[in-house]
C-alpha cells in the first residue's frame, strides 16, 4: 500500500473514531463515579485543591488533564461546568489513541496498522468508555504509548524512545492503580519475546534481525521520567509529599479489593462473555467476536515462518504474549467492571488487525480476496452499528452490556422537577434541599445538584434535622419510610428511578408544591 | 430603547437598596443572616450493578387480608380488552385478561409511550369489589399516573367513578389525583371500587421510571353479581 492512499485511509478511520467518540457527549445521565471525579476536579477548578486518596478515585491525572479542557471552554467553576466538557477529555484521549497506533507502522506494517486502527475506532466498548469520564481511555492512550515507545525503542535503542516511554509509564501510573497489572503483563512479554525469537534462530528460521541493544543509561533516564512525573501528579506539584508515597500504600487497599467478595465479583469469563455474546431479554444481541477470531488469526501469524514478515511478527508476538498475560490477570481477579477491559483488549485489536493482513495476503486468488475483504470489512461496519446502537440509541439502558450501574434516565426527570420547583421558590437556587440517602444511593445528586447554594446530605433522616425546614427532602426509598412519620402528609411524594431496581423518593413541601401546581395552570 | 434601560436600571438599584435595607435593618435589630453549614455528599465507589429480575418488595408490608362479601367472583377473565394503542409495541392486548401473571417475557403486553389506557368490558353491569392489576413485575417500577375508572358508559363520557388516582400533578389531564404512587411488586396493586356497580373498566398509565412505556401482565376484576 502506498503512503498516500494508507494516508487517505488512516484519516477517514480518524473522522470516524472522532465522530463516535465527540458526538452528543450529554446524551447519557452522569454516572456514579464520573459525578464523583467531577466533583473531585471541580475542588480542583475552583479552589486549586487537590490530595490524592488512597482509597479511591485512582490516580490525579484525570483531574489536571482535565484543567486545560475546562478553561479553554470557559468553566472556571464546577457550576460552570457540564457534562460535555468533562467528557471531552477521555473522548479526545480516546481518538488519540488511535493516531498513536502510527507509531506502530514500523512495526506492524500499514495494512495491519489500518485494519488494527478501524476496530479500534468502531469498537462499541472502546467507543463506550472513550465517552465516560473516568480513568478508563487515559490509561489506555499512556498504555498504547508506552507498548510503542518500548517496541520501537527495542527496534532501534536512542535517548527519545527511553524518555517516552518512561513518561507514558509515569502517566500510567498517574492515572490508574491497574497500571501494574500492564507494567508486568509488558516486561514479561517483552523476555518471552526475546525467548522465541533466540529459539527461533536457534532453529536456523529467518529471526527479528534487531537486537536489544540496551543501555543503562537509557534505562536509568526511561525510570527517571516515569518517577519525575509520577511524583509531580502525585505530590499536587509538591504540595502533598506525601502523596507519592501514599501511592504505593494504596495498593495494599486494592489487593484487598480485587480479591474480596464484594460488589463487582463476576465470574472468570466475564470479560470473554461481554465480548463474545451478549443478550438480555428480548433486548438485541451484541458481538464483538469478529475481533476475537480476527486476533486468533493474528496469534497465528505470531507464530508462523511465513507469510508475515519478520518483523511484524515479532511485534505481533509480543502482542500475544502481553495480551494473554493481562486477559489472564483481569479474568482471575474476582472484582470485575466492564471498563476495565480496555488495557487487555487493545491487545486483541491491534493483533485482529496483524490476523487480517496475514488472512489476505494467505489468499492468491484476487477474487478470492475480494470476497474476504469485502466480508471482513462488513463486520466492521456491523462493529460500527453495534457502537451506534450501544452509544446513541442504548447508552444507559440496562440491556447494553456495557451500561453498568448506570444512572436512569428517569432521574433527569427528578432534576427537572426540582429546577421547576426552585422556579417559584422565593429563594430559588438558594432554596434548602436536603438529601437523605446512603451513600450509594446519593450519586449522581451532588453533580446535578452543583449550582444550588443550599444543599446538605445526610445518610440517616434521624441526625437530617426537622425536615420541615426544606423545600424539597430527596431520600432513597429506604430512609422515606423513616421519614413518613416525620414528614407527617404536608410533603407531596413521588418517585424516580436512580439505577434499575434503585428509587429516589422526592418529598415537595406542600406549599411549595401549591405554589408550583398554580404556576402550571398560569402557564 | 432608553427607556427600557433607564426602567432596568432603577429596577436593580431599587432591588439592591431593598437587599442593603434590609441587611441594615437586621444589624439594627443585633441580627445576622444564619450561615449554615451543611454536610456535604461522602465519596464513594461504583455501586452494585443490579441487572436480574426483582421480584423482592421494596417497600411496605405484604398486602393484608381484603374481605368481599360472599359470592364475590373474578369476572374478569377472557373478557374482552380494548386499549388506546391497539397496536402494542410487545403482545397482544387479550393476555390482560388470559389468567398468566408470570413476570417473564411473553406474559405481558407493551403499549406506546405516554398516556395509554386499557379498557375491560365485563359484559354485564355489576358491583365492582375488587381490581387487582400487575403492570410489570420482573423489575421494580413505578407507572405513573395511573387512573382507575369505572362506568356504564363504553366511552367514559358519562357515570364515570374514579376509584384510583395518582396524577398529583395532573399531567395526564384527568384531574388531580390524592392517591401516592407505589412500587409494582409480584403482588400486584389492589384498588377498592367500594362496591361501585359498573360495566367496563379503563386503567390509565403515562409510562414509568424505567421507559416512558406501558405495561399490563393482568388484570383482575372480582364482583358479585347483579341482583
Amino acid at each position: 500500500m502506498n503512503k498516500k492512499a494508507f494516508t487517505g485511509l488512516f484519516l477517514l478511520i480518524v473522522i470516524a473514531a472522532a465522530s463516535f467518540r465527540l458526538a452528543d457527549l450529554g446524551l447519557r445521565p452522569m454516572h456514579h463515579d464520573e459525578a464523583n471525579q467531577a466533583l473531585k476536579f471541580g475542588a480542583l477548578l475552583e479552589r486549586g485543591e487537590y490530595r490524592y486518596d488512597k482509597a479511591d478515585h485512582h490516580g490525579p491525572s484525570l483531574y489536571y488533564l482535565s484543567l486545560p479542557f475546562a478553561r479553554i471552554l470557559g468553566a472556571d467553576t464546577l457550576a460552570a461546568l457540564d457534562e460535555r466538557t468533562l467528557r471531552m477529555v477521555p473522548a479526545l484521549f480516546g481518538v488519540g489513541v488511535v493516531l498513536l497506533l502510527l507509531l506502530f507502522v514500523p512495526l506492524i506494517g500499514r495494512e495491519a496498522l489500518l485494519w488494527g486502527a478501524l476496530g479500534l475506532a468502531l469498537s462499541p466498548v472502546m467507543v463506550y468508555f472513550s465517552r465516560f469520564y473516568i480513568q478508563e481511555t487515559l490509561l489506555l492512550f499512556f498504555l498504547v504509548g508506552l507498548i510503542a515507545a518500548a517496541l520501537r525503542y527495542r527496534r532501534r535503542p536512542s535517548w527519545g524512545w527511553a524518555a517516552a516511554a518512561g513518561s507514558f509509564a509515569g502517566m500510567m501510573y498517574a492515572t490508574k492503580e491497574t497500571s501494574v497489572i500492564a507494567f508486568g503483563a509488558i516486561a514479561v512479554a517483552l523476555l518471552l519475546t526475546r525467548l522465541a525469537g533466540r529459539a527461533e534462530k536457534e532453529k536456523g528460521l529467518p529471526a527479528d534481525s534487531s537486537r536489544p541493544r540496551v543501555r543503562w543509561e537509557h534505562l536509568l533516564l526511561g525510570a527517571a521520567c516515569a518517577v519525575f512525573i509520577s511524583f509531580l501528579l502525585f505530590t499536587s506539584f509538591f504540595q502533598n509529599p506525601r502523596g507519592w508515597l501514599d501511592s504505593i500504600l494504596s495498593f495494599q487497599i486494592y489487593f484487598v479489593r480485587a480479591g474480596e467478595a464484594g460488589f463487582h465479583v463476576h465470574p472468570w469469563l466475564y470479560y470473554f462473555q461481554t465480548l463474545a455474546f451478549s443478550r438480555s431479554g428480548a433486548g438485541p444481541v451484541w458481538s464483538e467476536a469478529l475481533i476475537l477470531v480476527l486476533a486468533a488469526l493474528g496469534m497465528i501469524a505470531a507464530f508462523r515462518g511465513r507469510p508475515s514478515p519478520v518483523a511484524e511478527r515479532t511485534t505481533l508476538r509480543f502482542l500475544v504474549f502481553y495480551t494473554g498475560l493481562s486477559t489472564a490477570a483481569f479474568s482471575l481477579i474476582p472484582y470485575k467492571t466492564p471498563w476495565n477491559i480496555l488495557p487487555f483488549y487493545i491487545g486483541f485489536i491491534v493483533l485482529a488487525g496483524g490476523g487480517t493482513a496475514a488472512l489476505l495476503r494467505s489468499f492468491r486468488s484476487r477474487q478470492v480476496r475480494a470476497v474476504v475483504f469485502l466480508a471482513v470489512t462488513a463486520g466492521f461496519l456491523h462493529l460500527g452499528l453495534q457502537a451506534w446502537r450501544a452509544n446513541f440509541v442504548y447508552p444507559a439502558d440496562p440491556r447494553n452490556p456495557y451500561v453498568y450501574a448506570q444512572t436512569s434516565p428517569d432521574f433527569l426527570k427528578l432534576i427537572r422537577r426540582v429546577e421547576e420547583l426552585r422556579a417559584v421558590h422565593p429563594d430559588h437556587e438558594k432554596m434548602l434541599i436536603k438529601v437523605i440517602a446512603g451513600p450509594y444511593e446519593t450519586w449522581p445528586l451532588p453533580w446535578y445538584l452543583r449550582r444550588f447554594g443550599r444543599v446538605g446530605y445526610w445518610h440517616e433522616a434521624a441526625s437530617a434535622g426537622p425536615p420541615e425546614d426544606a423545600a424539597v427532602v430527596i431520600s432513597d426509598t429506604r430512609q422515606a419510610g423513616s421519614l413518613e412519620s416525620l414528614l407527617n402528609g404536608s410533603f407531596q411524594s413521588e418517585y424516580y428511578e436512580l439505577r434499575p431496581n434503585v428509587f429516589l423518593v422526592l418529598h415537595i413541601r406542600a406549599d411549595l408544591w401549591e405554589e408550583y401546581l398554580k404556576s402550571r395552570s398560569e402557564r | 430603547m432608553k427607556k427600557t434601560v433607564v426602567f432596568v436600571l432603577a429596577i436593580a438599584a431599587f432591588s439592591g437598596m431593598l437587599a442593603s435595607s434590609q441587611a441594615v435593618a437586621a444589624q439594627e435589630q443585633g441580627k445576622e443572616e444564619l450561615k449554615l453549614q451543611l454536610p456535604k455528599p461522602m465519596f464513594i465507589g461504583t455501586p452494585r450493578n443490579i441487572n436480574s429480575p426483582n421480584l423482592e418488595k421494596i417497600t411496605g408490608k405484604p398486602r393484608g387480608t381484603f374481605f368481599v362479601p360472599l359470592g364475590t367472583k373474578l369476572v374478569s377473565l377472557n373478557k374482552p380488552v380494548t386499549a388506546s394503542d391497539m397496536q402494542p409495541v410487545i403482545g397482544e392486548v387479550s393476555c390482560i385478561t388470559d389468567g398468566e401473571k408470570s413476570g417473564e417475557d411473553g406474559y405481558f403486553v407493551e403499549l406506546g409511550p405516554g398516556k395509554q389506557y386499557v379498557q375491560i368490558d365485563l359484559k354485564a353491569s355489576q358491583p365492582l369489589q375488587a381490581v387487582l392489576v400487575w403492570h410489570y413485575h420482573s423489575q421494580a417500577r413505578v407507572y405513573r399516573d395511573v387512573v382507575v375508572q369505572v362506568s356504564d358508559d363504553k366511552d367514559f363520557v358519562s357515570g364515570v367513578t374514579t376509584i384510583f388516582n395518582n396524577d398529583h400533578d395532573n399531567s395526564s389531564g384527568l384531574g388531580i389525583g390524592k392517591d401516592k404512587e407505589y412500587i409494582e411488586t409480584f403482588e400486584g396493586k389492589l384498588f377498592d371500587p367500594h362496591e361501585t356497580k359498573a360495566r367496563f373498566v379503563r386503567l390509565w398509565s403515562n409510562g414509568n421510571t424505567s421507559n416512558d412505556m406501558n405495561h399490563y401482565v393482568e388484570v383482575e376484576v372480582y364482583a358479585t353479581p347483579a341482583k
